[in-house]
């Protein structure tokens, strides 16, 4: 399990590397840099590009700090930043589905220093009640098809277009697993390994990337003790188990999740972007190929519901009691990035909902710059009591 | 016991237009109307983004501008148990502090009736008479509709506004396509891409209609629309003949009298009246520039002002910047927005041209059309330099404005300065920031003077 584990997380930890031998191995394709949430990847992948999910890389952001206001998202900053310091280098061109004005703001940062990449925004609506909403959210698809066919001058075909789609499906029914099997108390990787998972499915060739999951659970079935996350039962049954809720558009430190599993709590399921909210969605495989992508956007709505969607009869706060009772998490703990309005404005009513629910619920507030861990341990580990009291009373 | 010298107060050198005090009491008889909306037996709307006034108008509702409110509250110094409602009801503070005043009191509404019908409790942090004076005043809406362009943030706020409001009421949104400029013809007004969102949004114009007519039960009046857009475009032309006459030099009137007309050019209703004020506003300039009178006294230099008005600070900025004679002429937010395109405008099939400036919100832009915008205007009033109002809460707003000041250096030569204020939360202003960036920018100006350069934007 060890090697093809280590190169899935070698590519999350170093894209450039992996783009690199990318390149190599397809000699004249593009690579194209790809903004979350919502882009269809499909797409880009059926026209014979590498779409790479741009990254937070984590490092200061130095040239940046004078293209956006500090008070914009840390990994908007950290975009501006990349763009700054030659770190786009990577992408031939840079897609964008989401109306984050955030994401907005990083993007006319990109566009403005990098004259010569293409910068393409196709808004996919955001108000998905509207009746109106599927058909614009179709027509956008079109329109990323035409402008990824003006980028590699070859025409996307629907057959080409179906492979991607089974693809993306195949790897993201892999990585489901892996989440199904954490709530289900019989997950062997930790929310590091998971999260590592997920990052280089963003980054990778779906094909390679559930290639190698699939040897790394071959592997893990064959020696589950190898490099399984905590135990939950047994002398570490104390442990609390906890969702985590929150980073929509991008990866936690992995230091945190470390020290949320070293404070008493075992991650049992999540909702974060480099989680299940990923891959919570395929795209339907009969039918129309493009039509089925558009649904597939409407859909991801409904199966977790996103802050950055406006939608009536979905709700965040209802979806995630529902997690928490299907895999038995015990408390939340929100992971709010530091400026990320959609999260902001809906936090209350997520708190208000668990507070409802009786469970106890975190919030952590994120940064780019450093996250004071020590402090974090402690609220961690008065959670993790609080929910120890909480088992104590009957119920 | 220690004593502290006691500073002297600046002398007033700012010579604000009187005509405004008339559009105050326009805007203070508007909300005055809203309060007793209810006992009017009237239909109230909660609305955001853009002026959708006349339709309301003519569908017979009250409308309540979250925006406008949450604005007035900030200039009047009443934003206080709002926000703090906010806070404790979960809100952070780094929250767009528009949509964390309203939100605020949406939650002070809901408290204020629950009082009132005696199952409220008491939460702590704002006290009943908090809830009970500002949910007296501000109705309780009927529907919410949304038209928020440019900022994602507008858009989640009403669906929280529907939320916070335990999901009960109708609301209704309208989508607007960011105006990036993917396409190679895309340009301010011109563009397959600028008239196919203009289409997108005049269509959903339509369907707002037929869903007012289904809430309030009755036909729309399309005629009482027309005439209510022919007062707000012959309002706004007035308006824009006045911003003309603010090119000459001394100017005669500034940023701040423009700023103090927002209200009425935003949200009062499309009528005579509110010509009559516009047409008082180009008439007092046009009277001072006859007269030789100045805007300020003793201009010495020239700026564009680039940000959301802080409102809690709007005398004491006016004043701020007359005393170092600097006139704040031009801004994005005056300049490009509130019916900035009145051509645009056919009162006898209006929608189009109403889409059309929901589209042209000055956060709706790409910032490729905004340095396009921004150089226009620095060059048209001939500006020294740049303010950028760093808005703390309002990230759509400056998201751009970093490139803004690159590119007016790189192109026009001028020099700009950043501070950090907001909206509607006072507690970001900082005012040594202003005060010596402000300073600093103004000394080197005049540095470039004496060497006998030019500074404005306008080149010689």
């Amino acid at each position: 399990m060890a090697i093809p584990l280590e190169t899935l997380t070698a590519v999350a930890r170093d894209p450039r590397g992996y783009i690199a031998d990318w390149r190599a191995r397809h000699p004249g394709r593009l690579v194209l840099g790809v903004l979350p949430m919502n882009f269809p990847r499909e797409l880009a992948l059926a026209a014979g590009t590498l779409p790479v999910v741009v990254q937070d890389d984590q490092k200061p952001v130095t040239e940046g700090r004078s293209l956006l206001a500090e008070f914009y998202c840390g990994y908007t900053r950290n975009l501006a930043d990349q763009a700054a310091t030659g770190r786009f280098d990577l992408y031939d061109a840079v897609l964008m589905a989401d109306h984050c004005i955030q994401l907005i703001g990083a993007a006319d940062v990109i566009r403005a220093i990098l004259p010569d990449t293409p910068v393409f925004f196709g808004m996919l609506n955001s108000s998905m009640n509207d009746s109106w909403g599927p058909a614009r959210v179709t027509a956008m698809m079109g329109e990323f098809r035409t402008e990824l066919e003006r980028l590699t001058g070859e025409p996307i075909t629907s057959q080409a277009l179906r492979d991607a789609i089974a693809a993306h499906n195949r790897d993201r029914r892999m990585v489901r697993q892996l989440f199904d099997d954490r709530a289900a108390r019989s997950g062997v990787l930790s929310p590091v390994q998971l999260q590592d998972v997920v990052t280089s499915a963003m980054i990778m060739d779906p094909v390679e990337h559930a290639d190698l999951l699939a040897e790394t659970l071959a592997a893990a079935t064959a020696a589950p003790a190898a490099t399984t996350g905590p135990p939950t039962t047994g002398p570490s049954g104390r442990r609390v188990r906890v969702h985590l809720s929150g980073h929509l558009c991008h990866a936690p430190r992995r230091e945190l999740l470390e020290v949320i599993e070293a404070s008493g709590a075992v991650v049992v399921d999540d909702d974060l972007y480099h989680g299940r909210r990923h891959v919570s969605t395929d795209v339907e495989e009969d039918g129309d190929p493009l039509e089925a992508v558009a649904r597939w956007y409407q859909q991801r709505n409904v199966n977790i519901p996103c802050p950055t969607r406006v939608q009536q009869d979905a709700d965040w706060d209802s979806w995630l009691l529902g997690a928490v009772r299907r895999s038995g998490a015990e408390a939340v703990i929100h992971l709010l990035p530091k400026f990320c309005e959609p999260h902001m404005l809906y936090y209350p009513e997520l708190r208000k909902a668990l507070d409802e629910a009786g469970i106890p619920q975190l919030q952590i507030e994120t940064e780019h710059e450093g996250i004071p861990l020590e402090s974090f341990r402690t609220r961690i580990e008065a959670l993790v009591e609080r929910a120890h009291r909480s088992r104590a009373v009957p119920a | 016991m220690t004593q502290t010298a006691e500073r002297t107060a600046p002398a007033d050198r700012t010579n604000r237009l009187t005509v405004t005090r008339a559009g105050g009491q326009l805007v203070a008889d508007y909300w005055d109307n809203l309060f007793a909306a209810r006992d009017q037996g009237k239909q109230i709307v909660w609305y955001n983004g853009g002026a959708l006034n006349p339709i309301f108008q003519a569908a017979g509702l009250a409308w309540c501008h979250g925006e406008a409110f949450a604005a007035r509250l900030a200039a009047q110094r009443l934003e206080g148990p709002a926000q703090l409602a906010g806070a404790e009801y979960g809100y952070n503070a780094e929250l767009c502090s528009y949509s964390r005043t309203h939100l605020g009191c949406s939650v002070l509404t809901l408290q204020g009736a629950s009082l009132q019908s005696g199952e409220g409790e008491h939460t702590g942090v704002v006290g009943a008479q908090d809830q009970r004076d500002l949910a007296s005043r501000l109705p309780s809406p009927d529907f919410f509709v949304n038209n928020y362009a440019g900022c994602s943030t507008g858009q989640q706020w009403d669906g929280i506004s529907y939320r916070v409001f335990g999901k009960q009421l109708p609301i209704f949104n309208i989508s607007h396509p960011f105006l990036w400029g993917n396409k190679p013809d895309a340009g301010y007004l011109t563009g397959e891409e600028w008239e196919e969102a203009s289409g997108f949004v005049e269509g959903q114009l339509r369907e707002l209609i037929g869903w007012l007519e289904t809430r309030s039960g009755r036909p729309f009046d399309w005629d009482a629309l027309s005439e209510s857009m022919s007062y707000i475009k012959r309002a706004a032309e007035l308006r824009r003949e006045g911003l003309d006459l603010c090119k000459a030099k001394p100017a005669p009137a500034t940023f701040w009298d423009w700023i103090a007309c927002v209200a009425p050019i935003n949200f009062l209703p499309g009528d005579q009246a509110l010509v009559d004020y516009f047409a008082g506003v180009r008439d007092e300039i046009q009277q001072r520039l006859d007269a030789g009178v100045p805007g300020i006294e003793g201009e010495r230099y020239r700026l564009y002002f680039d940000g959301i008005m802080n409102w809690n600070k709007l005398g004491f900025l006016s004043r701020k910047f007359a005393e170092h004679g600097a006139a704040v002429l031009a801004g994005r937010y005056i300049h490009n927005a509130f019916w900035q395109e009145p051509h645009l405008i056919d009162v006898e099939n209006p929608l189009r041209g109403m889409a059309q400036h929901y589209l042209l919100c000055p956060t709706n832009h790409g910032s490729r059309t905004l340095d396009y915008l921004t150089l226009r205007d620095c060059r048209e009033y001939d500006v020294d330099g740049i303010v950028f109002h760093s808005t703390r809460t309002c990230r759509a707003f400056t998201g751009p404005q970093r490139l803004l000041a690159r590119s007016a250096q790189r192109t026009l030569g001028i020099p700009s300065v950043f501070f950090e204020g907001d909206v509607a939360d006072a507690s970001f202003y900082k005012e040594e920031i202003l005060e010596s960036r402000l300073v600093a920018m103004l000394e080197q100006i005049d540095v470039r003077r004496q060497r006998g350069e030019h500074t404005g934007a306008a080149r010689p």
